[in-house]
């Protein structure tokens, strides 16, 4: 009988979880579930807003995208056995006022929050991709894939963002650095509780 | 996918609680005492071993720091799971780990090794049980898949679940809560944490729970807390074969069940009343303008 007892909550039927660096990828999946998660309550508060007007369907169409990314992370999350941010239902809250508060600046204003925050997450992703290389890219294959591809539709919602003027909202560079300013400090510590 | 890790890893993550608890055993008396048994008895060890992990050489002289390293661990393992047989008598004490260590061919002062106040026996006992539980849920979870079993309904499953766990303690239960009292020093409470939140975790996963949400939170602090409080009933029942305890946990388990849905009525009750209200406001402001 084996004498270890913490270790053997790494077994599951899904995922072969031996051999894979827990706590990296713990961190991984659960910022990218919470990012996600915040991306949908974003978009959710700009159509709040801005549902009825000509950027509707454009906001609409980003946040579908989004709420696929959000289904696959629950995937991911359950299939690694990973534990969801303590600070979801405050992420829940402040994503869709953010969401709002920047559609209340107008039309360009929530495309500039939009390039913000995509801008953000893409940078996020990338830094995740260049840490699973190092690890080891054949190990994590499956999560570099779905990361990369997320990664490439983050950056379409960033290039959607600056065609529909977000540079020229109101104070585009504060609002962008506030906007940045605060996702880091979401990733920051959505990572470690 | 099968739950043994492979020899040289499980000793290593395993004793990850037991490095943290008596690392400050270890020292020199410590390299020095092991040695010592090992070149005086180095056929004692080879016999008595399960089939099940590779014995790590002990022919010392180029024995690397890796090689030592893993036959400690697997040593304390050894003298620990050896002296839970005297745990009924002794208590969770050095008395107890001298024994096991005797039985194993090894001097009593093996129990040197660890701390005096048991807690390195605690915990690897605590961890064996964790171990046997996951093993026990994964063959359930196994028979339900191969069509072999049914499926239990949620509440059934976590009472099974809890019920298995607590009677690993049956026969140590007269010493029990002195060992509870020794998990909750501070110097072991991040083990013990530990070690409670990964068996919850477990019976969470084998019940199928796949919240991403807040719930994930909720439904495990619930759990710990039936735990818990069924473990401290446990200690003070003298029922016959613990059935007052079992009936207690049925009725926080059915208490739970209730939670979820009370929470619900709580947020629909919640919803019709925003709902009344706006339509209250709604009203008044149409009254006010056909009014000016």
């Amino acid at each position: 009988l084996p004498a270890g007892g913490v270790s053997l909550r790494l077994c599951s039927t899904r995922v072969a979880l031996e051999g894979i660096n827990k706590p990296v990828i713990d961190r991984i999946i659960r910022v990218d579930h919470a990012g996600e998660y915040g991306a949908n309550r974003i978009y959710a508060g700009q159509m709040a807003v801005l549902g009825r007007s000509s950027v509707g369907p454009i906001i609409q169409q980003m946040w579908n995208q989004e709420k696929d990314h959000l289904k696959k992370f629950n995937e991911l999350m359950v299939a690694y056995r990973v534990r969801p941010t303590v600070l979801l239902p405050f992420w829940n809250v402040a994503g869709f006022v953010l969401g709002a508060g920047s559609a209340l600046l107008g039309k360009k204003g929530a495309m500039a929050c939009t390039v913000a925050v995509e801008e953000s997450i893409s940078d996020h992703y990338n830094s995740q991709i260049r840490t699973l290389m190092e690890e080891d890219p054949e190990k994590y294959k499956e999560l570099l894939q779905v990361i990369k591809q997320f990664r490439d539709d983050e950056r379409e919602h960033h290039d959607i963002g600056l065609e529909h003027d977000a540079e020229a909202a109101p104070a585009y560079s504060v609002l962008k650095k506030a906007v940045q300013l605060g996702c880091k400090a979401a990733i920051f510590l959505s990572e470690r509780i | 996918v099968r739950c043994q890790l492979s020899p040289p890893q499980r000793p290593l993550q395993a004793s990850a609680v037991l490095r943290r608890v008596s690392d400050e055993q270890k020292k020199e008396p410590l390299a020095s005492s092991s040695q010592q048994q090992f070149d005086s008895h180095p056929t004692d060890h080879q016999p008595e071993q399960e089939p099940q992990s590779p014995r790590p050489s002990y022919t010392g002289q180029g024995g690397q720091e890796s090689e030592d390293y893993e036959s400690e661990e697997q040593l304390q393992h050894r003298i620990l799971t050896a002296a839970l047989e005297f745990v009924p008598e002794h208590g969770w004490t050095a008395e107890a780990i001298a024994e096991g260590a005797k039985t194993l061919g090894l001097s009593v002062a093996a129990a040197g090794m660890f701390h005096s106040d048991g807690s390195e026996l605690i915990l690897h006992f605590v961890s064996q049980c964790n171990t046997k539980l996951s093993e026990l849920l994964e063959q359930e979870q196994k028979l339900v898949q191969l069509g072999e079993a049914e499926k239990k309904p949620t509440d059934q499953f976590l009472r099974d679940a809890v019920e298995a766990r607590l009677r690993m303690l049956i026969p140590y239960i007269e010493k029990w809560p002195q060992a509870l009292s020794i998990l909750l020093l501070p110097r072991n409470i991040p083990s013990s944490l530990n070690l409670l939140t990964s068996m919850i975790d477990d019976i969470w996963h084998y019940a199928g729970d796949q919240s991403t949400d807040f719930n994930w939170y909720t439904r495990r602090a619930v759990l710990t807390g039936i735990y818990n409080t069924t473990e401290l009933v446990m200690m003070q029942d003298s029922s016959p074969d613990f059935e007052d305890t079992w009936r207690f946990l049925e009725n926080r388990v059915a208490d739970a069940m209730n939670i979820g849905d009370t929470a619900n009525q709580v947020q629909s009750t919640g919803e019709a009343v925003v709902q009344g209200l706006m339509g209250a406001a709604v009203t008044v402001s149409n009254a006010e303008t056909s009014r000016a």
